[in-house]
């Protein structure tokens, strides 16, 4: 199922991720947000959040 | 290695201080006589000294006991780097604590009149044509400091021995104004003033080539680019009636970025450790992850310090910019 976030950035946020995109490090601003967030957040989660088991 | 030639020299007796020119591409050695006493230390842009060294930048960079191969760094816009630390034989130099003064010896030890940094700085600098309020907070060479847990500080005795030196090389033209510390009724001299002696060299070829590559960058900013560039020369501050506020990038417009995530990633995001901050707000949580994995990619040098490589290119195709 798909699920629609609204990240709010101003425009000094917004020139950083265009700059990282122009990089080549995603296709656009929203695969950047999705590349950070699967590669960030599982090493991050709450102690009390249930750790899924490796793929 | 080439032998350095000796430009000038002083040994300053204890109560005072020297206001001394001090070139790029020359070396200012500050040498224990005796051993065991701090010296205070100001610098200046020798052209425009509205540039000093700024403790607090050149702290959050290189920490509270600045040591070998780190800068003294000037205050913002210009954050130029002015000297760079060559070599220091004890390692125990503070940028934590500020000059001691005559109200400190006045108020805690009942001296109407007493050696103090602050009025020695002055006076010393007083030569050049600045007055006591141009003095800036000390570089504190040879003074043993430290951090307690829950956050006081402290002043230890100190071990320097004769011949323990600290060498700084100017990167730009400076007026370096280093002189005894008053404070002989602390520990900060282990309770005796002593004589320090000071040295400029020319720079070796082989001094110059450890010198770390910094990137000149545009927010080094100069008078050239201030808005106001006029010192003001009265003392009374008055309202300018023709004053229009004008910030950068203001006003900050705030644009929302839609993002598909699936169940997996979702739950990714509602796990975030730093989640709670947000109250359940799904959009400043993914924000909070993306600066924090964006800072973990391509941030370099911690606190906001320039990356240091022997090619400033590399530098700058590792941040992008």
């Amino acid at each position: 199922m798909k699920n629609l976030v609204h990240v709010p950035l101003n425009r000094q946020q917004l020139e950083l991720l265009d700059r990282t995109v122009a990089r080549g490090a995603a296709p656009d601003r929203a695969a950047l947000l999705r590349l950070a967030l699967r590669a960030w957040a599982p090493a991050h989660r709450t102690a009390t959040a249930p750790k899924e088991p490796a793929r | 290695m080439s032998a350095r030639h000796v430009v000038a020299e002083w040994v300053l007796q204890p109560g005072t201080g020297k206001a001394i020119e001090v070139m790029a591409g020359q070396v200012l050695r500050i040498e224990q006589v005796d051993g065991g006493q701090c010296v205070d230390f100001n610098a200046f842009n020798l052209h425009d000294y509205k540039e000093f060294m700024h403790c607090g930048r050149t702290r959050t960079v290189h920490g509270f006991n600045p040591t070998t191969g780190t800068f003294l760094w000037s205050a913002p816009p210009r954050e130029r780097a002015m000297f760079y630390l060559l070599a220091d034989t004890v390692g125990r130099n503070d940028v934590l604590f500020p000059r001691c003064s005559a109200y400190v010896y006045e108020s805690t030890y009942g001296f109407s009149a007493h050696t103090n940094c602050h009025d020695i700085q002055a006076e010393a600098q007083r030569e050049y044509g600045l007055t006591p309020d141009d003095v800036h907070d000390s570089f504190n060479l040879f003074m043993a400091t430290d951090v307690l847990p829950g956050g006081a500080v402290r002043i230890s005795r100190q071990d320097s021995q004769p011949g323990d030196h600290v060498e700084l090389l100017a990167l730009i033209d400076t007026l370096a104004v280093p002189n005894v510390c008053g404070a002989d009724v602390m520990r900060t001299s282990n309770f005796f003033l002593k004589p320090v002696k000071v040295t400029v060299f020319e720079a070796t070829p082989e001094d110059l080539a450890r010198v770390p590559a910094l990137p000149a960058l545009a927010s080094q900013r100069t008078p050239k680019d201030f808005r106001n560039a006029t010192i003001k020369a009265d003392r009374e501050l008055r309202r300018d009636a023709a004053y229009e506020p004008s910030f950068l990038n203001t006003p900050l417009t705030v644009t929302e970025v839609a993002v598909e995530l699936d169940d997996d990633d979702l739950a990714l995001l509602r796990t975030y450790e730093h989640a709670p901050l947000y109250r359940g707000d799904p959009g400043a949580t993914l924000r909070d992850i993306f600066f924090s994995w964006w800072e973990q990619q391509y941030v370099t040098s911690p606190n906001g310090a320039p990356t240091v490589t022997s090619s400033p290119t590399l530098a700058d195709e590792r941040q992008p910019s």
